[in-house]
């Protein structure tokens, strides 16, 4: 106790006699989260300033005779005439690893009731992003451990890859199922201790969602054992607009630090449709003038300057996006929807007539792409499934022809069931990413025809059963294959042998 | 019609009219405004009178710094006080000191939107805030 007061005594000897200068201003307004306050003369954009009680915001309107700020916190306790203090500093929130396995507010402040964060460092919310000089092309893959994805529109380290589709479409699923897959493979690289192996850390920021989602979004990345590995920020719709408003740009500021500190991070902003729409509120409330669907004008700014964070630096690690749109009745034309898929380096579309069939994930290849695409792909993954979305988009086509009724010849035939087959294969259970390892032999399977013999319907299940005999079995090969990440006439020839023997057991 | 940002921009006017050369607020001329309001009133007086109001207010406090004291103060602390200020802002600025025995011990200069603080109350609330 007397080393305690000691401290307190030290620190009240070290206090500086200085005047120290505040510039003030006083509430003259408080209406829907938006102080609007006269005085604070010196104070300047995006500053922090400072509530009575605690509460803080940040200055957004410098206008000729008031400051309109939003408040980050409790509105109830402020009034009419409040002295509201500029802090000379911008919203900063905690990094590091210490905050990994926990979920924070936009803010950074604990709300999962495990103590307070373990950070030594913060980083302002807003900052410029990385120029020109500073980045380096995107060419490590970034798996998903969904098939469809992997195979045909690969994912590189460093790349924005927008998710797109209707609500109940699986956005969600695809977001949390490569979080898993990268704590999946965080924990077998760790323990091979491969001193070149760089474990991917994963952000997930909600906005605008139901608590019960966080929840359960938060219980099966615990279940997944990805938790560990993994930071979430809450901005739940109960929460007011500002804090929506800032929660992307803190999970960025939290992705940076692992990107300057030579470290490779995945971001997913769960979902940018409702940040611009609490984005929406704030502007609406600060006066400021709407435009198109009474967004306001820098609604496109909003967006570019967050995506723009994630990026492949040189000399240091990457910060990769996958930022998540809703759209309403598949119409990707809307306003936002537009602005972000300019922005992105490709999208994942969802369909909902395609989850309706069974057809799960419902990733539309025909209109999903990436723009980084096989550069961002090992060589296995590109001899194998190279093909793939050509021979998909000549099924699409010759499908649509089919069904008008008439004859077709055998070749028309074939294309048909090998399509349908690989539809079938590309099915996938939800919270289930497959190591990529196993789904090169999935799809050398499948371009070697054993599933050729197969019932379409039973092709997924047959699938499932190569890939356990090979994990149960082939444990070996699977470990050949990841490591040296390419198919050598030596893994051919072993892929041949196994996928007989798992033939020879099935039929029998 | 006349908008509320009209009736602000128009009080700022007649606020700008209303300080002597060397921007202090005169009370001759804020007494000849007022006079030619009460003789050529607005299409809505209240919010403009509202706004002059709070504008002159403005005006006022940045040339008239207010010192909170804890203990006694002599006219040459608050004259110095008041010189440092004028050279600081470039305009006359005079100060009245007004007792605040919450500060505990030191002083707390408010001029305009500025706040010096150098109370002992004010230095433990920022040692609060960092702790």
């Amino acid at each position: 106790m007397s080393s305690v007061l000691e401290q307190i005594e030290s620190q009240i000897a070290n206090l500086t006699n200085k005047a120290v200068k505040q510039n003030t201003g006083s509430i003259r307004t408080v209406a829907d989260g938006v102080a609007k306050i006269d005085g604070l003369s010196d104070v300047m954009y995006n500053e922090m300033v400072q509530f009575p009680g605690g509460a803080i915001g940040i200055a957004l309107n410098l206008e000729a005779d008031e400051v309109g700020c939003v408040v980050l916190g409790d509105v109830s306790e402020l009034k009419e005439g409040d002295e509201v203090l500029t802090t000379g500093k911008l919203l900063s929130v905690p990094v590091g690893k210490g905050l990994l396995g926990r979920v924070v507010d936009a803010l950074g402040n604990p709300v999962d009731g495990k103590g307070p964060v373990d950070s030594k460092e913060t980083y302002p919310v807003e900052r410029i992003a990385p120029g020109i000089i500073a980045r380096k092309s995107v060419d490590q893959p970034l798996l998903t451990g969904i098939q469809a994805i992997d195979s045909m529109i690969p994912i590189g380290r460093g790349q924005r890859e927008l998710i797109i589709g209707d609500r109940g479409t699986g956005k969600t699923t695809i977001a949390i199922d490569t979080i898993i897959n990268q704590a999946k493979i965080n924990k077998v690289g760790i323990a091979s201790g491969d001193p070149k192996f760089r474990p991917v850390y994963s952000i997930y920021v909600a906005v605008g969602q139901k608590n019960s989602n966080i929840v359960r979004t938060v219980a099966a990345l615990e279940a997944a054992g990805a938790l560990e590995f993994t930071i979430i920020v809450a901005a739940p719709a109960a929460d007011n607009p500002a804090n929506q408003y800032i929660a992307p740009y803190a999970g960025a500021a939290m992705g940076e630090w692992f990107m300057e500190n030579d470290m490779d991070a995945l971001i997913v902003y769960d979902d940018l449709s409702k940040h611009a729409v609490a984005y929406r509120q704030i502007s609406l409330i600060l006066k400021r003038p709407s435009g198109r669907e009474a967004y306001p004008g820098d609604v496109f700014y909003l967006h570019s300057r967050l995506l723009e964070r994630s990026a492949r630096l040189n000399g240091k690690g990457s910060l990769t996006a996958l930022p998540i749109i809703e759209t309403l009745a598949g119409d990707v034309s809307a306003y936002i929807p537009t602005n972000v898929i300019s922005i992105t380096d490709g999208q994942i579309f969802l369909e909902t007539d395609l989850f309706n069939q069974g057809i799960r994930p419902a990733v539309s290849v025909g209109l999903s792409v990436s723009r980084v695409g096989s550069a961002a792909q090992i060589k296995a993954t590109k001899q194998v499934g190279g093909k793939l979305k050509g021979e998909l988009a000549q099924f699409r086509e010759l499908a649509a022809f089919a069904q008008f009724g008439s004859d077709l010849d055998a070749k028309t035939k074939a294309q048909l069931d090998r399509g349908n087959r690989i539809v079938e294969l590309f099915k996938q259970p939800a919270f289930s990413p497959i190591p990529i390892e196993q789904q090169v032999v999935t799809l050398w399977a499948l371009q070697k025809d054993y599933y050729a013999k197969i019932d379409t319907a039973k092709v997924t299940a047959a699938a499932v059963s190569l890939r356990e005999f090979f994990a149960t079995r082939k444990d070996e090969l699977l470990t050949q294959i990841r490591t040296e990440a390419k198919l050598t006439d030596d893994i051919e020839a072993k892929l041949k042998t196994a996928c007989d023997e798992w033939a020879a057991s099935s039929a029998a | 019609m006349a908008t509320a940002k009209s009736h602000q921009h128009y009080a700022k006017q007649l606020a700008q009219l209303s300080l002597a050369a060397d921007g202090s607020v005169d009370a001759e001329r804020v007494a000849g405004v007022l006079a030619y309001l009460a003789k050529h009133p607005p299409s809505r007086p209240l919010p403009v009178l509202k706004a002059y109001h709070r504008f002159i207010a403005q005006e006022l406090a940045k040339t008239n710094a207010v010192v909170e004291h804890a203990g006694a103060i002599t006219d040459a602390t608050l004259g110095a006080i008041a010189g440092a200020l004028s050279q600081k802002y470039k305009r006359p600025v005079a100060a009245t000191g007004r007792r605040n025995d919450a500060l505990i011990a030191g002083l707390r200069v408010r001029i305009g939107d500025d706040v010096y603080e150098s109370s002992v109350a004010g230095q433990l609330a920022a040692l609060e805030a960092s702790l």
